[in-house]
């Protein structure tokens, strides 16, 4: 607990962290008081087609007079609970795979090493388009295989961390009073991997959300009726013509979000991670 | 050409205040002499070798001191004072040779760099003539082979007479030599000891050695000064300072050593080592009194009190230390 | 009597180099065995060898008589035998945990009762002269001097008959050298325990050690008991170690 207050603090310390900071709760709060200050996101008012921003409609209508407010507000908290799950567990997989591999060595971490790599041979997108057309759209479905794209990542990560550890004498110390190996994978290891490894996470958290955006907008996320992000982008981009504000609300809400989860995660690295800042 | 520092003070900004790091040095090291300037961690004594060379930390700032080095006097407190002297005045012989050594360059490189310097003059042939001299001087073997070698091809020891061979080409006034010895086996650190003190007695310059090991100044200096938590506690020639400490930080850290030709007991559970007990005192917040007191064997109420100022040991030249117990009797 | 470690005829390769190249030596039981040498002399892939941390290419060692496997067992064997202080006894203590944690978790090898093991870690920090609240602290919130205490505690507390001590002087200002030196000293006369020091420090190894031997490339150059090995050497090579030693002995 004062290990969060104390990297909260030091956080604030900086510009870059405080915008971060800023962005994210505003990105945060956006998406939970949203339902609670505007109309259903699936109500349909045709008579109320393309409204530009107004009093009752906050960010317009869209193309069946479904408010926008509403419908950004439930895309992004679709999208930060989407983001937040997939980094979640693909960080907790992925350390617990590296850790284990990096510890046990041998033909074992050959085989999770050979894995990580045809998994990163691919192109994210590409990878989890084949994914999905093979195993369906369903959103725990969805979750599960992004996840699997973002574990390597983790898992290369914690790998390296643990042959590090591996020589250290407190490591060595633990194996001579021949502490149980899942003992010392757990207690010694873990937590010396957890830093970098909760780096990591805060700076993949944007790159999850664009990801999950992209797919939405190409249509192999989130389905209709439900709206993310990317879905309101794509809708949007479909009757440009008509309206541009559809979009540009998604695409602001979507750059702020990005923005902010970037900014705190450098900021998270710098306090965290201070080695890899750097000597001026 | 003497060497002279005085009244050197460092004080380091770190986050919860100042720390002093060096509180009124001074010390001579006379013409083709060497000074052996000793000290534990914590007592500031690199800190001497890079306020000398313009070296130090952000961080740091020297408050007060001066340098006279080759007949001009050097006022350390301006940034920059001793830059003109670098590689010409003034030579470094650092723990790691790494630290003077550019990895992408071959030791031929390096000395002819030092020399281009140093003699614009000459030209290449003759330079390269020069060093590879320069090395046969430094016992490294066949110097025509090193020269054209990198320095990742050499051991730790080789590397070291390469720094030493750049310092012989370069003629300083004063050489530093900061732990130079530290990273080697005692084999090596025997000859390498012995070209420093070919190097000096070459050039004739001074050389200021900073050791943690009393046996290293004892073995090769000529002078001493002790060096505790950033105060000089005595200053005097090693056979006289050896003879009679003038101050018990000395006299018990002689004690800590452990010579090869100390009596060994037969039941080996018998012998037993001095310790200093105690802690270093705050750098931050200077206790008042005597530096050493609270550690000190000797100590009496005045030492709580009084700082002590450098009182002369047994009358014998150049030989002071700042102990309470040396005031003669009023 | 079995001795304590024997060691015949070990072999360890980096790469080209030997790093023992053909080692063989018995350290008797009780007392204090010294092995010196420079670096590269593998002495401490001897160290770590007989620690079970290295594998041999050739040879074998035995342990109070017995080849230990790698195996569960073997480790937990091996653990009960034989401890190691190592250069930097601080660093052995794993940063993010409480000490009285790292305690715990001999007594959980062990197979004993958490309150057993507290006990007798209570005596142990109390004769090694440190507060017994330290167990409520993380390894970085105590001094480097308390720590390396608390290390060798921790190894105590397995109750080794052996203990390997790799550079213990290694790092350390003269004036707390000797602390540790004598606290050595102590626990050799306390318990009845094996002490291997591994040092290129000869002044301190002729002092505590009753049998030394010298090594140099892998190899054994010479052995003996340490108060005429250092005195009356017989190979030129310890001679010249010797003879670089710097002295300090007061020339008047």
């Amino acid at each position: 607990m004062k290990a969060l207050v104390g990297t909260l603090r030091r956080i604030c310390s900086e510009r870059d962290g405080r915008l971060g900071l800023l962005f994210s709760v505003v990105v945060v709060l956006f998406a939970l008081v949203g339902p609670l200050v505007s109309p259903s996101p699936n109500a349909i008012d045709v008579k109320a087609r393309f409204e530009p921003p107004s009093v009752t409609h906050l960010f317009g209508t869209d193309n069946i007079g479904r408010d926008l407010m509403a419908r950004t507000s439930a895309g992004t908290r679709y999208a930060l609970v989407l983001a937040v799950t997939i980094v979640l567990i693909s960080s907790i997989v992925g350390s617990l795979i590296g850790i284990s591999a990096g510890v046990l060595g041998g033909w074992y971490d050959r085989a999770v090493t050979a894995i990580f790599d045809i998994i990163n041979a691919f192109p994210p997108l590409i990878l989890a388009f084949a994914l999905i057309a093979l195993y369906g759209t369903g959103p725990v479905t969805f979750i599960l295989l992004i996840t699997v794209v973002f574990i390597p990542q983790f898992g290369r990560m914690a790998r390296a961390r643990a042959q590090a550890l591996r020589s250290q004498s407190f490591i060595e110390a633990e194996r001579l009073l021949a502490v149980h190996p899942v003992t010392i994978a757990l207690r010694h290891f873990l937590p010396n991997v957890a830093g970098p490894v909760i780096v990591l996470a805060s700076m993949n958290l944007p790159v999850v959300i664009t990801f999950e955006a992209s797919l939405s907008f190409l249509g192999f996320g989130v389905q209709p009726p439900k709206s993310s992000l990317g879905t309101l982008i794509k809708d949007g981009f479909v009757s440009i013509n008509q309206s541009w504000w559809p979009t540009v609300s998604a695409a602001i809400v979507l750059a702020i979000a990005t923005l902010g989860a970037t900014l705190l995660g450098e900021a998270l690295r710098r306090v965290i991670d201070p080695k890899t800042t750097g000597v001026r | 050409m003497s060497v002279r520092v005085r009244n050197l003070a460092v004080d380091y900004s770190v986050s919860d205040g100042t720390a002093h790091a060096l509180r009124d040095i001074s010390f001579d090291i006379p013409e083709g002499e060497m000074l052996g300037l000793v000290g534990e961690s914590g007592s500031g004594k690199s800190t001497v070798a890079f306020a000398l060379m313009g070296l130090l930390a952000n961080n740091a700032t020297v408050t007060s001191g001066s340098a006279e080095i080759h007949g001009r006097t050097y006022d350390l407190t301006r940034p920059g004072a001793t830059t003109a002297l670098r590689g010409r005045g003034m030579a470094m012989i650092f723990q790691d040779p790494m630290l003077s050594l550019n990895p992408v360059f071959t030791v031929g490189r390096h000395l002819l760099e030092v020399l281009r310097r140093r003699h614009p003059e000459t030209d290449r042939k003759s330079r390269l003539a020069m060093a590879e001299d320069a090395l046969a001087k430094v016992k490294l073997g066949d110097p025509k082979r090193r020269m054209s070698q990198y320095p990742h091809e050499l051991s730790g020891g080789m590397r070291q007479r390469v720094v030493i061979a750049m310092a012989l080409l370069a003629e300083p006034t004063l050489l530093i030599a900061d732990e130079p010895t530290t990273a080697l086996d005692v084999t090596v650190e025997s000859q390498i000891m012995r070209q420093i003190i070919g190097l000096r007695d070459r050039i004739g310059c001074a050389v200021l050695l900073i050791t943690h090991s009393l046996g290293v100044v004892t073995s090769y200096c000529d002078r001493i000064a002790v060096l505790y938590a950033g105060e000089r506690l005595e200053n005097g020639t090693v056979g006289a300072v050896q003879a009679h400490p003038g101050h018990p930080y000395t006299r018990m850290l002689l004690d800590c050593e452990v010579p090869l030709e100390r009596e060994r007991l037969p039941l080996t559970t018998d012998n037993r080592f001095t310790v200093i007990a105690g802690d270093l005192p705050d750098p931050r917040q200077r206790p008042p009194g005597c530096i050493f007191n609270g550690r000190c064997d000797v100590s009496f109420e005045d030492c709580a009190r009084i700082v002590p100022a450098d009182y002369p040991v047994d009358d014998s030249r150049g030989h002071s230390a700042r102990c309470l117990r040396l005031r003669s009797p009023l | 009597m079995t001795a304590a470690i024997s060691v015949d005829n070990a072999f360890v390769r980096f790469g080209d180099t030997a790093a023992l190249n053909g080692v063989s030596l018995e350290v008797p039981q009780g007392g204090c065995f010294g092995i010196v040498g420079e670096s590269g002399s593998g002495k401490t892939t001897l160290m770590r060898a007989v620690l079970g941390l290295q594998k041999l290419e050739k040879g074998e060692i035995r342990i109070a008589g017995r080849v230990l496997g790698t195996d569960r067992g073997g480790l937990k064997q091996r653990a009960s035998i034989i401890q190691p202080i190592f250069q930097d006894p601080a660093a052995s203590l794993s940063p993010r945990c409480r000490i009285g944690m790292l305690m715990d978790e001999v007594g959980t090898v062990l197979g004993e009762a958490r309150e057993e093991t507290r006990g007798r870690l209570n005596g142990l920090l109390r004769r090694l002269g440190i507060d017994p609240g330290v167990v409520d602290k993380y390894p970085h919130e105590v001094s480097g001097g308390q720590a390396r205490r608390v290390a060798i505690a921790r190894a105590l507390l397995m109750r080794p008959s052996i203990i390997v001590a790799d550079e213990p002087t290694a790092g350390l200002d003269v004036s707390v050298q000797g602390d540790l030196l004598n606290l050595l000293q102590d626990l050799r006369q306390a318990e009845n325990i094996t002490l291997v020091v591994i040092s290129h420090n000869l002044a301190v190894v002729r002092l505590i050690a009753e049998d030394a031997i010298v090594m140099r490339q892998g190899v054994v150059v010479e052995g003996g008991e340490a108060g005429a090995l250092f005195s009356a050497p017989g190979e030129p090579y310890t001679q010249e170690l010797l003879a670089s030693w710097p002295h300090i002995s007061v020339r008047q």
